[in-house]
């Protein structure tokens, strides 16, 4: 395992803040991290990066609609990935 | 970013108002500048929303909310220019399709506006939002907000119901606006606690926005239903709250369409 884990959320988070906030960035990382992979935000690491991006997918939909949020998650994939 | 400059909007159109209806004395001239300054922040309320839908797919959760938005706006536009504009439809018309037509078009844009605020204030749920306060929290906020729409708006309300029972059909338009009012004012608590969560980021705009609208909207009942106590007034107080309500919904709009845009040509590295 490497030792990025616990930058892995925050990279994402960082990417995301400047949108969504920085308190409901990370409660969603929490979440997806919790919910759909079934572990705490500090074992993130580089390959769940694509699964937690998945996980966000919808939350983001929803508040920016689906091309837009679709091109935000390529772009952090391709940041963080 | 020139969302700042939409906020900001609502505010010097109130000042503007002001100022104007200030140098305006006796009914011979209040009345057109109040009527067709309607009219204008109907036209402004419907290019936000126009814009705002703009920026999503069919399909996406926030193009249906800003899309019953615009129509209600458009269909409560469209009234207020039948009465202005056409004869039949003015005030004192003894035409037998004025009442209908008019408080069919005032019901259907009620109701427009209502699923819109719903739609926009489940958003918190449908994205996952963590409202701050936890559940106890929201659910007491909640309760308080309902309990002022319920004292703001409650009385107007039973009296239309009164009327509209004892035959007044006129009053059907009044009593469902009144019952909308209390509806969409009770959800302020959802709007603002995900403006809240959102805090920090470009995405706050739509949300604070049109929580503003909505507390105007509260200010606009609260005058109508208690600034006659205060004492006669010539100055249209009621309509400077409800310019701003309208106001703060083409800010909101433009502001969703500015935010959405902005992620997408960042998104794209434009």
């Amino acid at each position: 395992m490497t030792s990025v884990s616990s930058s892995v959320s925050e990279q994402v988070a960082s990417r995301l803040s400047p949108y969504i906030g920085a308190f409901n960035a990370q409660m969603w990382i929490r979440s997806v991290a919790r919910r759909s992979l079934g572990i705490s935000t500090e074992e993130l690491t580089e390959a769940h990066v694509d699964r937690l991006l998945e996980g966000l997918r919808p939350f983001l939909q929803t508040l920016m609609g689906r091309s837009t949020a679709d091109d935000l998650l390529v772009q952090i994939g391709r940041e963080v990935g | 970013m020139r969302v700042r400059w939409f906020a900001s909007f609502p505010i010097v159109y109130a000042l503007a108002f002001a100022v104007v209806a200030g140098t305006l004395t006796g009914d011979e001239g209040m009345a057109p500048f109040v009527a067709w300054q309607r009219v204008l922040t109907r036209i402004l309320a419907f290019a936000g929303c126009y814009a705002a839908v703009s920026v999503f797919e069919s399909g996406d959760h926030l193009r249906r909310a800003w899309l019953w938005l615009g129509g209600g706006t458009l269909v409560i536009l469209s009234r207020d220019l039948l009465r202005l504009l056409i004869p039949a439809f003015g005030p004192g018309s003894t035409s037998p399709m004025a009442l209908p037509t008019l408080a069919a078009l005032g019901v259907i844009a009620n109701l427009a506006l209502l699923f819109g605020i719903v739609e926009l204030s489940r958003s918190w749920r449908k994205a996952s939002i963590e409202l701050p306060g936890g559940r106890s929290g929201v659910t007491a906020f909640a309760v308080l907000t309902a309990a002022i729409a319920i004292l703001v708006v409650g009385p107007a309300a039973l009296q239309h119901a009164q009327a509209f029972a004892a035959g007044d059909w006129g009053a059907l338009v009044l009593l469902v606006s009144a019952l909308v009012d209390i509806l969409t004012l009770s959800l302020i608590t959802q709007l603002l606690l995900t403006a809240v969560a959102l805090r920090g980021g470009l995405f706050v705009w739509p949300w604070a926005l049109i929580t503003a609208s909505q507390v105007c909207w509260l200010i606009y009942d609260a005058a109508q239903a208690y600034g006659p106590a205060l004492g006669p007034s010539a100055f249209p107080l009621p309509d400077v709250f409800r310019g701003m309500a309208g106001n703060f919904v083409f800010a909101a709009g433009m502001g969703q369409y500015l935010v959405v845009r902005h992620v997408r040509r960042m998104a794209r590295g434009r």
